[in-house]
């Protein structure tokens, strides 16, 4: 049962203030081998739905499970194992070079002084590989476009060795050829390291097109969840963003792209 | 040319840090050891002695204020950020003199309460200065200098208040102490308490080394990685509170050493807090025994008597801290 449903959360309420509600009872399933997308417009509770899963701020309402215990039951450390996090932007406050970065994903693995050791490295060059940055792994992040720069960030996560990777907005600052190489990598890591990936993304049609599931939220609650053929509904959408959506078919059986008029 | 087949290079090691340490600890031998033998009086045991035990309060100062500097700095994301600016020093320095009065009225031993209240200080003052700059959690790096700024103008207030009610006669000697300054003795008991603080908050440092690498990737991101943040921010404000009151108590509120001396040793070995925080420590030791070394013998060659080490480390730190918020600005960080 952990195996197939790793990631879950059932009915979560949270607001930052008690008269204004954030997340209205929202309930997802983020399953081993699954790519799953959480859409929405601005303000419909995403980042704190994702603030959540991450364990950095308590629901007012509602469970989550992890591998099939409570989230509130894990230390730091022991969830770093299990579930890594990429922010929207990677920055840091001081000048890291890539590497030095990629092993800052081995802190829960290592102990009191924190220094790495054979398979920590062994771990950090396999992430550097599968990302594409083990060929800049001595340049400092700063040095690096926006879209290397990211690539280093969701290397870092994995060196974490996770089961879950949660990303919030990988892509909304990045060109469309980095926001495509990106998509594959998150495909990747679901299908053939049998993660769990949760994104949280404004394109629909890069989410359509890649995601196994999708979520609509609006005003912190759940509008649909399912596969990007069932969700991708002009009602749905509508409902979802309130602007008028045209669905244009790309070929019968395949997700259709979704224009707003 | 991705070097598919070979292995990554550690960044550090066990062998790195002995190296680190062994390196370090000679070179704050050998400053140590010629310090002691400059100056304008001539060389005799009891002069040697007296110098070697004010070297001794150099060192701890310059360490602990180095190490609680960098350890702000990683904390708060903040280059800028140091125990003086902050107001930190000038809390722990409130502390100090509350202490001193405390102890002339009510006959406490002055080793016990300048140190303890010194402590009290500090740490009421990071939670207020923490407490102004900070909105859920984020931390506005402007808004955390000017309440340094602001916090620093009040202690100042309440010094000069303390000391006026306690001895009025007795203001002008204090002037010296307020810019910090070392003097050539101390009661043997408050050296070692204030060292047993300095090496105690270091050895805790030393094992965060890690964690505060992975702060500077923002909290959100750190805790990801399993650094429990509120926890080490409590922690380590208490450290770095510790260490300044341990130096305030020492030798009063020297400034700008948490500045110059870390953003030396990132020049040095980079910005990895494993070695920079025994870099911080010794280094800072060293800049301090260098500084108060020149007070002493300027103060000798010119009978001036005591020089306060603090006019150094100023005129040599404002002009820093500008050129570093110049680069800041720069940078549009």
């Amino acid at each position: 049962m952990s195996e197939q449903h790793i990631l879950s959360a059932g009915e979560l309420a949270f607001g930052y203030r008690r008269d204004l509600p954030v997340l209205r009872g929202v309930s997802l399933t983020a399953a081993a081998g699954k790519l799953l997308c959480v859409l929405g417009p601005n303000g419909s509770g995403k980042t704190t739905l994702l603030r959540c899963l991450l364990g950095q701020i308590r629901p007012d309402g509602g469970q989550i499970m992890l591998d099939g215990k409570p989230l509130g039951r894990y230390s730091p450390r022991q969830l770093a194992r299990l579930m890594a996090y990429v922010p929207q932007t990677p920055r840091t406050a001081f000048s890291f070079s890539v590497k030095e970065l990629v092993l800052m994903g081995r802190l829960a693995h290592t102990g009191l002084l924190g220094m790495e050791g054979e398979q920590d490295l062994a771990v950090a060059k396999q992430a550097m590989l599968m990302t594409g940055t083990a060929e800049f792994a001595d340049r400092m992040l700063d040095e690096l476009s926006g879209g290397e720069a990211q690539c280093v960030m969701i290397a870092r996560a994995l060196a974490q060795q996770p089961s879950v990777m949660l990303l919030d907005e990988p892509t909304s600052q990045l060109d469309i050829h980095n926001q495509l190489i990106i998509h594959r990598m998150m495909q990747r890591l679901a299908h053939d390291w049998e993660m769990a990936v949760v994104c949280i993304s404004h394109d629909v049609n890069l989410a359509g097109r890649f995601a196994d599931e999708l979520l609509l939220m609006r005003e912190g609650q759940v509008i649909a969840a399912g596969p990007p053929r069932e969700v991708l509904r002009v009602d749905l959408l509508e409902q979802t963003y309130q602007v008028k959506i045209d669905l244009i078919s790309t070929g019968a059986g395949e997700v259709p792209i979704v224009h707003a008029r | 040319m991705a070097p598919a087949d070979k292995a990554i290079k550690p960044v550090l090691s066990y062998r790195l840090l002995l190296r680190d340490a062994a390196i370090l600890l000679a070179l704050t031998l050998v400053a140590a050891a010629a310090c002691s033998l400059v100056g304008v009086a001539k060389l005799s045991w009891p002069v040697w002695t007296m110098r070697l035990m004010r070297l001794g309060m150099a060192a701890t100062v310059g360490a602990a204020l180095a190490s609680a500097g960098m350890a702000l700095q990683a904390l708060l994301r903040n280059p800028l950020a140091e125990p003086y600016i902050l107001g930190v020093s000038s809390g722990a320095g409130v502390g100090v003199l509350l202490g001193s009065v405390l102890a002339g009225t009510i006959g406490l031993a002055a080793w016990v309460s300048t140190p303890v209240l010194a402590l009290i200080g500090a740490l009421a003052t990071c939670a207020i200065v923490y407490g102004i700059a900070q909105r859920r959690g984020r931390l506005d790096p402007y808004v955390l200098l000017l309440s340094g700024v602001i916090v620093n103008v009040f202690n100042g207030a309440l010094m000069l208040a303390i000391l006026l009610f306690a001895d009025p006669n007795g203001v002008i000697n204090m002037v010296g102490w307020g810019m910090g300054m070392i003097r050539d003795t101390v009661s043997p008991t408050l050296l070692l308490v204030c060292v047993v603080a300095v090496v105690a908050g270091w050895a805790a440092l030393m094992l965060r080394g890690s964690s505060f690498n992975a702060l500077s990737l923002g909290d959100e991101v750190a805790a990801s990685v399993g650094v429990a943040v509120h926890y080490l921010r409590v922690e380590t404000f208490g450290v770095a509170a510790l260490m300044t009151a341990g130096a305030v108590a020492l030798a009063g509120p020297v400034g700008f050493v948490g500045l110059i001396v870390p953003h030396l040793c990132r020049l040095i070995v980079g910005p990895d807090h494993r070695r920079l925080v025994m870099y911080c420590g010794l280094v800072g030791a060293v800049f301090l025994m260098v500084a108060d070394t020149l007070c002493r013998t300027v103060g000798e060659w010119v009978s001036l008597g005591a020089v306060p080490v603090g006019i150094v480390t100023a005129l040599a730190g404002g002009p820093f801290f500008i050129f570093l918020l110049r680069r800041r600005n720069r940078e549009g960080a």
